[in-house]
């Protein structure tokens, strides 16, 4: 019996204009999306790779100069892309990508593709992922709202009671064939989409991102399904067909429109971001305490840079004075990026009505870009900075302390450069993802169960109203 | 004598009148009314917050400006006295000093009088810049600090309120215009009535847009002009009224839509479908696919090779003062070379090969970072153009160069800072390579910033044409709208 509703259903569906149109629609932007983030990729992972050996091999040939002016010609890193990164791009256009290693200053992570693009950005970025997570739930209740209201407007629902169907193979007979409309659109080109990616990767990476599309599938798996048992609630709960369609674009409106935004709002409001101007006094108070204690302590001196600290001194100033401030830096930035993770987590609940917010961080976690991973490769940017820094005044101690006055004069050679390793940096596995966002994942898991239950209930309410 | 032809206008009101007790009634109306003053409230109450933000930064920012200048002249004084002992750095004397570590000055833009309307760009692009000779690689390209998760979110601002809420509201108010009265069977009764079909829509569309409007216009005009003293001017009311054009425009365009819409007599259900695809298709689906169009069409430079180029230029720079670089430095021994001596001071060498090798630096990336501006003006050509394509991509334009927020605005501040950047290495570079020292006079003649705001005609005659446009098109709609449904079936 439920073969045979599923199969009744989705012939219905097929022969109806709506999957048709929608459908097309949703699979010519899916494609459209897929060859301009494909595209994105390529160019600028060939382009980033090759800048960061270019600016590693300038670091190597430097000639014969002072390391501290070294230092200052820096190194450039650049972060990878995540090949998922093709299906969402989660936050990438509002962080930056590169990271000039200078001495003396935090790496902060800089230009933003945002910045270089009009207002428009703020729209959204067509991507896979925001087609699967906006558009196919619109689709699903568009083509799925009137699937048990109108077989009881048409008088159909009691012919086929009559005949036996219970209610169980009528709720998964119709989610059958809805989920089925759903997967004829996209598995093809997700199955393709997803085996030239991995076809691309080195052999190392493959079973990383194996494991990732297999996680995302799942995530999605439930999202769709909460939209698919939801539509058939609501078309078995509401008076007519009408009511029916409106209640599920009103809830499709709430959560996709208004909720992302509401939830953004309100946690900004319980843990408020700091304004830059704030971020950058407080900093360099924080720096300037923790340098000047330094200095007392090591130097005797009252401020820092202070004259009574001879020259023949200042490899050794120059290392105290960084590792001053290191703590401070430390501190405050990973208070602003607790800040923005306490944020995103609180905004993991708002999921409990509004799935898309859960699967959104879900979805860019499992990509590889959301912010925990991005704070990742800027902690791993910073730490080769101060590596550089370490061995910069390391040598400054050895060498250019003892010239005193002449101090600027002493030169580092070709070795001192080599002894700076280059800047290799992984992404991070899929158990790191994992450990961040299996919240999420069960808060999808839970309202998939509630969906199925209220489908449930809906279709075993008795048929006389 | 009376003439038994029923007068249009006289008929129009009655039904305006019959249509507005139905759906006060219904509580539609109602319901609809609270949802969208609650949202505009709320819209109101973002944008408002971010706007006393900008400002207290901007405030802070010329406070701080102000105790610098102060302490710089109070620290001078003494030096030039000869009380206070010299510190090579912070000697505000030494014009290279000035311009680098002790510069206290400032590049800020201030909110728009109406910047509360639409929050724009001003959660990702700074307000204001330190300058200093740091290189323009080095401080140009910090933005303000948002979690990037808001603003891949966007913000409950006004402008979102209007761009896609109200759509969806008219929508829910719309959808059935005359379906409903046909599925009722009263349409049939009307029809038989000395009335037409084009009058009883026009009526219906009044009552309900009247109360939409009544709603979103005034409240936010109304809080504004008690709350910020600054949006009382003329230029400013003159401002609003277009906002007002704009936003009745749109307003009307989606109301048209939706009477068009009824008269192909289809169900409700399918109407509410065909309301529901538009919108997705205008609101939605068009302006993400126009950003990555004019990503593709016009894309920005490569920022990997403002990177590399950079790191050539310093690299660069580094060789060409390698001289200053490197010389002797026998200051922290010996600091009574550091003072002043006939209004002359020995710039440290090494301060001096700072100042010059950024200076060489921005010189060299200069062509590269203008390509970056003259790229993202002509996206923003682009989409201009493009923006005629959906109703809610020109609104939105119009919407934030109201408010003072769009990218057009921010970029002329970045044009100026640069220019003013360029005006503060101008005064110090002749002080520095002639070893002048700074007197207490010089530092209150330090060049100041001055923001010029861009040129409030050329911004109303973009609004204005916008919503001259988004009425035409509504007309336009509207117009064919009523004749259809003159030929319209009643069953």
């Amino acid at each position: 019996m439920f073969a045979i509703i599923a199969a009744k259903d989705l012939r219905v569906l097929t022969r109806d204009g709506r999957l048709l149109w929608a459908g097309g629609l949703v699979v010519m932007l899916m494609l459209v999306a897929l060859a301009a983030g494909w595209n994105r990729q390529v160019q600028l992972n060939s382009e980033r790779s090759a800048g960061q050996a270019l600016d590693y091999d300038a670091w190597l040939h430097q000639r014969h100069r002072h390391p501290h002016d070294a230092a200052e010609q820096g190194m450039h890193v650049f972060k990878p892309e995540p090949s998922l990164a093709v299906f969402d791009p989660g936050i990438g256009p509002f962080v930056g990508s590169t990271v000039w290693l200078q001495a003396h200053r935090q790496s902060e992570v800089k230009f933003r593709p945002a910045q270089d693009a009009t207002g428009l950005q703020r729209f959204g970025e067509l991507s896979p992922a925001w087609l699967l997570q906006v558009l196919l739930p619109l689709l699903i209740i568009v083509i799925g709202f009137n699937s048990v209201s109108d077989e009881r407007e048409r008088g159909t629902l009691r012919q086929l009671i009559s005949l036996g169907a219970t209610a169980r193979s009528l709720l998964f007979g119709k989610a059958a064939a809805l989920a089925s409309c759903v997967g004829i659109l996209i598995a093809p080109v997700g199955l393709a989409i997803a085996v030239l990616i991995v076809a691309r990767l080195p052999a190392g990476e493959r079973v990383d991102v194996v494991y990732r599309i297999a996680w995302l599938a799942a995530g999605y798996g439930l999202y769709l399904g909460f939209f698919v048992f939801l539509t058939l609630a609501v078309s078995a709960l509401a008076r007519s067909s009408r009511a029916a369609l409106v209640l599920l674009l009103g809830f499709w409106v709430a959560t996709m429109l208004i909720a992302p935004r509401t939830a953004s709002e309100a946690t900004n409001l319980l843990y408020p971001t700091p304004s830059r101007l704030d971020f950058d006094d407080q900093l360099a108070h924080d720096m300037a305490d923790a340098g000047r204690k330094a200095w007392s302590t090591h130097f005797g001196a009252r401020t820092q840079w202070d004259p009574s600290v001879p020259l023949s001194k200042w490899g050794a100033a120059l290392k105290v004075d960084d590792e001053a401030g290191y703590g401070a830096l430390d501190e405050n930035f990973g208070r602003l990026w607790d800040t923005f993770e306490r944020q995103q987590l609180a905004q993991v609940w708002i999921g409990l009505v509004a799935p898309v917010v859960a699967l959104r961080g879900y979805s860019m976690g499992l990509a590889g870009t959301d912010f925990s991973q991005h704070r990742d490769f800027s902690t791993a940017a910073e730490a080769q900075r101060r590596k550089i820094q370490n061995i910069v005044s390391e040598d400054l101690i050895e060498h250019a302390d003892r010239l005193g006055n002449a101090h600027f004069t002493y030169k580092a050679g070709p070795e001192l450069w080599a002894s700076v390793p280059q800047f290799k940096y992984e992404l991070p596995s899929v158990s790191f993802a994992l450990a961040h966002h299996w919240a999420s994942l069960a808060l999808l898991a839970v309202m998939f169960c509630l969906s199925v239950a209220l489908a449930q209930y809906a279709l075993t309410r008795p048929l006389m109203r | 004598m009376k003439t038994m032809q029923p007068r249009p206008l006289s008929t129009l009101s009655l039904i305006v009148l019959h249509e507005a007790r139905i759906l006060v009634r219904d509580r539609t109306l109602l319901l609809v009314c609270c949802v969208l003053t609650l949202m505009v409230g709320y819209g109101l109450f973002v944008g408002l917050a971010q706007a006393t933000l900008r400002d207290r930064m901007v405030a802070q920012v010329l406070k701080h400006e102000q105790e610098t200048q102060t302490a710089n002249s109070g620290t001078l004084q003494s030096v030039l006295a000869g009380q206070t002992a010299l510190i090579p750095f912070s000697n505000p004397a030494n014009p290279a000093a000035m311009a680098g570590t002790l510069s206290g000055r400032y590049a800020t833009m201030p909110n728009a009088p109406l910047a509360a309307l639409a929050i724009g760009q001003s959660d990702m692009m700074p307000n204001y810049y330190r300058i200093t000779y740091l290189s323009k690689v080095q401080f140009m390209y910090d933005t303000e600090i948002e979690n990037p998760w808001n603003l891949l979110s966007g913000h409950f601002d006004l402008a979102f309120v209007i761009v896609f809420v109200l759509p969806l509201l008219v929508t829910t108010l719309g959808y059935n215009l005359l379906s409903a009265e046909r599925e009722h069977g009263t349409l049939r009764m009307l029809c038989s009535q000395p009335l037409s079909i084009a009058t009883l829509m026009t009526g219906k569309v009044v009552v309900r847009m009247l109360a939409l409007l009544a709603i979103v216009i005034p409240v936010p005009l109304v809080v504004l002009l008690l709350i910020r003293p600054e949006a009382r001017g003329a230029e400013q009311l003159v401002l609003m009224l277009s906002w007002s054009a704009l936003v009745a425009a749109y307003c009307l365009f989606w109301f048209a839509v939706a009477a068009l819409v009824n008269t192909v007599g289809r169900s409700s259900s399918t109407n509410a479908l065909i309301m529901m695809a538009l919108w997705t298709i205008f609101v939605l689906i068009l302006p993400v696919t126009m950003n990555l169009a004019v990503g593709l069409v016009s894309p920005a430079p490569s920022r990997t090779e403002l990177a590399s180029r950079t790191r050539v230029a310093t690299a660069e720079s580094l060789r060409e003062y390698e001289d200053l670089y490197s010389a002797d430095y026998r200051y922290a021994s010996d600091p009574e070379a550091l003072l002043v001596k006939n209004e002359r001071i020995e710039v440290p060498s090494r301060m001096r090969a700072f100042f010059l090798a950024k200076q060489k630096v921005d010189e060299q990336i200069e062509p590269l970072l203008k390509r970056f501006d003259q790229q993202l003006l002509q996206q923003q050509k682009l989409v201009d153009r493009l923006s005629l394509l959906s109703p809610a991509m020109l609104v939105n334009e119009a919407l934030t160069s109201i408010a003072g927020t769009d990218s057009r605005r921010f970029l002329a501040f970045k044009d100026q800072t640069e220019a003013f950047h360029k005006r503060w290495r101008q005064y110090f570079s002749p002080r520095i390579q002639e070893s002048r020292a700074m007197t207490v006079r010089d530092l209150s003649s330090l060049p100041r910033w001055h923001w010029v705001e861009m040129p409030a005609s050329e911004i109303r005659w973009s609004i204005w044409w916008r919503a001259m446009l988004m009425l035409a098109l509504a007309s336009v709609l509207g117009g064919l709208a009523l004749a259809r449904s003159s030929r319209g079936s009643i069953e």
